[in-house]
């Protein structure tokens, strides 16, 4: 476990997209803390120590809300699509001793027995862990195997159960490699293709008038 | 190569390519993706060209992920015709791809051959666009 994250967080009083993206301006970012059946409470976090917190996107956080601690974990993570930027944060309180599910990163060790592949099927999987507690990633070991790797096979760490619904679908699928298509034959045969674009949007003519 | 076997309509209108993607926006499946930073219309003949490329590079082995479709027709009148007579024939089938969609994620590989399959399949297409990483991406 990491060291214990404290983040300064003030109470918002404005609310509204303009004051949102004023705040986003300051290097604010808008957050609602809610959890326990009470109230939400709408807060304002520093962007810069905010974005380094939640690279673990399990990252147990506790608030400092003006003088009030309050311990909270991600819930949503709102992002700007290209800057990558946070926009706004869904905190869920917590409380020592908790127990609450969360999805989390499957990391693959090893190699598969030669002449296999493996491909993660699963990038998370939902474990239930004290709120303390929670894992960063669990690891799933591959070595030598020759057989799909399912939920039974991931290393959990003491106190975290998986949280799955269903068991028998594979976290990691190992096979023998399936031949590539490298596109020799479009090239060879890409004259024709033209024509048969041509033939499909005829086709595609007489479809339109069987619809109308 | 990609393209609809029947469409309702087969010469709609340009798609629009005004504002950002609305979903696909995250790796849904592989560990790595390209992201679209501009938008543009993709064909299916440069979809296609990105996913040789990728596979060339990687080989054996890994998984690719195409999640752009290209199912808008696009129409072209022939060279040296006058203005009228209606509109042109069907010419290309394009994916209208807007800034911020993951349009091909990949898995399987190591970090290093799927960066620079991803690299590869980039040059493949008409707009700027960056690779995305499941860590990199959170």
């Amino acid at each position: 476990m990491a060291d214990k994250i404290v983040i300064p967080a003030t109470k918002r009083t404005e609310f509204g997209k303009g004051a949102a993206r004023k705040a986003r301006r300051d290097d604010l970012i808008p957050a609602v803390v809610y959890g326990h059946g009470e109230d939400p409470i709408h807060v304002v976090l520093p962007g810069h120590q905010t974005h380094l917190a939640v690279r673990n996107p399990n990252a147990l956080i506790t608030l400092d809300i003006e003088g009030t601690e309050q311990m909270v974990i991600p819930k949503a993570i709102q992002r700007d699509i290209i800057k990558r930027s946070i926009d706004h944060m869904d905190l869920l309180t917590v409380r020592r001793g908790e127990k609450v599910t969360v999805d989390v990163y499957v990391e693959v060790t090893g190699e598969p027995a030669v002449g296999f592949e493996w491909i993660l099927e699963q990038n998370t999987v939902s474990v239930e862990a004290e709120a303390t507690h929670l894992p960063e990633h669990v690891t799933i070991d591959i070595t030598d195997r020759d057989e799909n790797a399912l939920p039974e096979h991931i290393q959990l760490p003491e106190g975290v159960t998986l949280a799955l619904t269903d068991l028998e679908s594979p976290v990691v699928s190992i096979h023998e490699p399936v031949e590539q298509d490298l596109g020799d034959k479009d090239e060879a045969t890409e004259g024709e293709a033209v024509d048969g674009e041509t033939a499909e949007g005829e086709s595609g003519e007489n479809a339109e008038g069987e619809d109308s | 190569m990609l393209m609809p076997r029947r469409v309702k309509y087969r010469k709609p209108h340009r798609p629009k390519r005004r504002g950002r993607a609305k979903g696909g926006t995250e790796l849904a499946f592989g560990e790595y993706g390209i992201q679209a930073l501009d938008p543009a219309y993709v064909t299916n003949r440069q979809i296609e060209s990105a996913r040789i490329a990728m596979t060339r590079h990687i080989k054996r082995g890994g998984k690719v992920w195409i999640n752009i479709y290209p199912d808008q027709p696009l129409t072209k009148k022939p060279a040296e015709v006058r203005m009228g007579s209606g509109k042109g024939s069907p010419e290309w089938w394009i994916a209208n791809v807007k800034p911020g969609r993951i349009m091909f994620e990949l898995s399987g590989v190591t970090e290093e051959v799927a960066k620079e399959a991803l690299r590869l399949a980039i040059h493949k297409l008409p707009m700027r666009a960056r690779v995305i990483s499941r860590e990199s991406g959170e």
